[in-house]
């Protein structure tokens, strides 16, 4: 499968340790990769040298085998973008807004924009001042995805849209993959990247800390459990049992995580008196938070 | 909220007044013996020219009181023209301090901080009381300091009370515009509907000072209640009631302003439009205007745009129009009559050619900036980036940026030289046309020279573009017309980007002007294009 997307030692120096530093990553054709930090990590940064919007300070990044910035022009009739946040187009309705950078690209899907549009429920004939944040957001993907683009670069596609929109633009991603269009998009919301991804990218003051495919990530799952004793409670030989972690005492209470198997726990509380036993799977939020602090 | 953020608010408006009042009235009172002459005799026969002159323009300004003197020509052509620019500053504050930090969300921010509706109403009527309170003191100390240099010192206690009439105006003015921002949606329509009421009320002065006797209902306009006082004329006098009575006006409207922004939503007027009835749509606009390059800019900005046409078109009307009636005021006051004699030719064309076009220049230099502002706006807001998400070539943004500035110059001003065309021939002044067509189009490199250097100065550094780019053609601009009038050496007057054009209409064309101008445009815009195809977009 060839590359949609390849960084090599991609940098922005803004100095002061801020940017994005050699960022070596490659994203298939046809693959819908999340690119996964906390606010200022560099996943916008990021974004805006694969867009050509900002130069690199070092190494650079071709988009279906074209330089970002030498063959900007070229690489941009293939890619629909949605920036971090859509610049205010004052009085002008949404319908203006999509016709006049729809006429900038050289014409417009109509019936694309309408389906869209519709799907979205957005309507296009309110000027854009009336909108609100997830209206604008909502416009933004029409301009992003209304003339069917073979890479869609999205920051934070879902900010601002309500948990039903939300559930639309995920099948809209679902539909634009299975016809192969590729897309990279940043978040901060994992279940937002785990209902979408194939991949994740996770970025860390700049640097890529992880990159991994979402099987992985949910190798890296483990279970919250709470034991409920009759009797005595066997702490030791459950701190000693392998991938069991955390483990506290309350009362007639325990708790643990347990990573991989259950069979090591189970051995050990073998014998003891268990009135209640729950295993809860945690999101992939905590997940990645225990993942941080590591 | 913190003084120094209401500073920043207002900061724009501060020092363009400040600067604005310190050169208008400095020159004014100073250049006094230079207009008028430096000896008694001549200072009278001047002050009689000025009062015939002044008798045909009390529409637009009071008649003058003893404009044979320093003091009383400022209060004239001072502080008439100060009561029109003032009252607009306060409205564009109002409306600014209401309605546009609204638009933006700062007032919704502040609110949520904990500050009250109607502290947050008085802190920005109190902070703008003490601004203008400098301004006007700052106008009023350069006034009586041009009387002085002038040697024709002004009377202080006159200067004080003309300047306290100016400030309730302005606070009037400022109550007037805080009461309209409440009633309408947003900045736009504030500013529109604020600026009708205040040109209505001007227009009802101006009938009064028009009419014998005068009718009774034009006193009630703001304008009429300031015109009541003429103090810094010598045998002028304060009129403390109708200073009263526009403090009484400013108080009410800010009373009632503030009333209106305790019941009306954020982010909307008191008065609302119906909602659009029709369903939702769901398609892309089918305007070929947005379709076509260049077209498409001048179609979203259609309105300022037009506006542009019609207020510089009306500038030409009234230059032609005022024509013969200058021409008469020259051939009268021996110390400007030998001003024109050096140009040769009909004194009506001279005197067209040397007014209008100076006012043509100085209008579409302000025009260029306007959208060098834009420009420097497009980068910062994500507009541009925007732009060059669809597969646009940098170089290309640019072009289509200065086409659409050139042919948007074009048409204001070919538009009105067809005004001046038409209206020449009815005031008996001969205009050759050749000529004219030749000094309206070399307008066009005039105001793309701007253009050029804002471009670059956009692309190397936005934020400061306009400012350094506004400072420029200020200060050409007052080079330009004070260094013949202050015979300043060749030099001096040669540092004005306003000299490349020359006088095109009266003297062959300057041809070095043209070609420094042609240059200037070619290496700004070739440069600017180089700048932003290397640079970061809104960094």
């Amino acid at each position: 499968m060839s590359s949609a997307i390849v960084m090599t030692g991609l940098t922005k120096d803004y100095g002061a340790n801020h940017g994005l530093f050699d960022l070596d990553l490659e994203v298939a054709e046809g693959e819908v990769f999340g690119f996964l930090g906390p606010n200022g990590a560099g996943k916008t940064t990021c974004i805006r040298l694969l867009m050509g919007v900002i130069h690199a300070t070092a190494g650079g990044a071709t988009i279906f085998g074209l330089d970002a910035v030498r063959d900007s022009v070229a690489v941009k009739r293939a890619v629909g973008y949605l920036p971090g946040e859509l610049p205010q187009y004052g009085g002008m309705r949404g319908s203006e807004v999509v016709a006049y950078l729809g006429a900038m690209r050289g014409g417009i899907d109509r019936a694309r924009v309408t389906e869209i549009a519709e799907r979205l429920q957005l309507d296009l004939g309110r000027r854009f001042r009336e909108y609100s944040r997830g209206n604008k957001q909502k416009l933004g993907l029409v301009l992003a995805f209304m003339h069917r683009p073979r890479l869609l670069i999205l920051d934070e596609p879902t900010g601002g849209l309500d948990p039903l929109n939300q559930q639309t633009f995920h099948q809209m991603v679902g539909e634009v993959k299975a016809e192969g269009t590729t897309v990279f998009l940043s978040s901060h919301v994992l279940s937002e990247v785990e209902e979408t991804c194939s991949r994740v990218g996770i970025i860390r003051d700049g640097r890529l800390v992880s990159d991994m495919t979402m099987d992985k990530v949910h190798e890296l799952r483990f279970h919250e459990v709470v034991i409920e004793f009759a009797g005595d409670i066997p702490a030791a030989t459950v701190r000693a049992a392998a991938g069991v972690e955390d483990v506290a005492v309350d009362g007639p209470r325990l708790t643990c995580t347990v990573h991989g198997g259950f069979d090591p726990l189970l051995s050990a509380i073998r014998g003891a008196t268990v009135i209640d036993l729950i295993s809860r799977e945690p999101s992939l939020e905590s997940i990645f938070l225990s993942y941080y602090s590591k | 909220m913190p003084p120094r953020l209401l500073l920043r608010l207002h900061r724009i408006g501060l020092i363009a007044m400040t600067y604005f009042a310190i050169f208008y009235v400095l020159v004014n009172s100073a250049a006094y013996p230079i207009i008028a002459g430096k000896t008694r005799l001549a200072q009278e026969a001047f002050g009689h020219s000025i009062a015939v002159l002044g008798a045909q323009f009390t529409w637009l300004l009071p008649a003058p009181i003893r404009p044979d003197t320093a003091a009383g020509y400022l209060q004239w052509r001072g502080y008439g023209l100060f009561a029109i620019v003032f009252s607009g500053w306060a409205l564009f504050s109002a409306c600014g301090a209401v309605r546009r930090d609204e638009d933006r969300g700062l007032v919704e921010s502040w609110m949520s901080s904990g500050i009250s509706r109607l502290r947050l109403l008085l802190t920005r009527i109190g902070f703008f009381a003490v601004l203008s309170v400098e301004v006007v003191t700052v106008a009023g100390v350069a006034a009586w300091l041009g009387c002085v240099i002038a040697g024709l010192p002004a009377d202080v206690s006159g200067l004080v009370g003309e300047s306290a009439a100016l400030w309730a105006l302005t606070i009037a003015s400022f109550g007037v515009g805080l009461l309209v921002a409440q009633l309408a949606g947003d900045f736009r329509s504030a500013a529109g509907a604020g600026g009708v009421v205040l040109v209505a009320m001007f227009l009802l002065d101006s009938i009064g000072r028009s009419s014998l006797p005068r009718p009774w209902f034009t006193d009630i306009s703001v304008y009429a209640l300031f015109n009541q006082s003429n103090a810094a004329a010598p045998g002028g006098a304060f009129d403390l009631t109708a200073t009263l009575l526009l403090l009484v006006v400013g108080v009410a409207t800010l009373a009632l302003a503030v009333a209106a922004f305790n019941r009306r939503d954020i982010g909307s007027g008191l008065l609302r439009g119906r909602q659009r009835g029709a369903g939702d749509v769901h398609e892309a606009s089918r305007n070929p205007l947005l379709r076509i390059p260049v077209v498409r800019g001048i179609w979203i900005r259609r309105v300022g745009s037009l506006l542009w046409i019609i207020g510089v078109s009306g500038t030409a009307a009234a230059v032609v129009l005022l024509v013969n009636t200058t021409a008469t005021f020259f051939a009268t006051t021996p110390s400007l009559s030998p001003f024109l004699r050096g140009f040769g030719g009909d004194v009506r064309t001279i005197l067209l050619a040397l007014i209008w076009l100076s006012f043509a220049q100085a209008l579409l230099a302000i025009y260029a900036i306007t959208y060098v502002s834009r420009w420097s706006g497009e980068d910062s807001s994500g507009v541009l980036e925007m732009q060059l998400a669809e597969p646009l070539p940098r170089w290309r943004v640019l072009a289509e940026r200065s086409a659409e500035l050139t042919v948007m110059v074009a048409v204001i001003s070919f538009i009105s030289m067809a005004v001046i065309l038409a209206l020449a021939p009815s005031e008996g002044i001969p205009v050759d046309v050749g000529k004219l067509v030749v000094a309206t189009a070399i307008l066009i490199p005039f105001a793309l020279t701007f253009a050029a250097a804002g471009a670059l100065l956009a692309g190397w550094r936005p934020r400061a573009a306009v400012v350094t780019l506004s400072t420029v053609a200020a200060i050409s601009y007052l080079v330009f017309e004070l260094g013949p009038l202050f015979k300043w050496p060749s030099w001096a007057d040669n540092l004005s980007v306003f000299q490349l054009y020359g006088t095109p209409l009266i003297t062959p064309v300057f041809a070095g002007g043209l070609i420094a101008m042609i240059c200037i445009v070619a290496v700004g815009f070739g440069s600017a294009g180089v700048v932003l195809a290397r640079r970061d977009i809104a960094a």
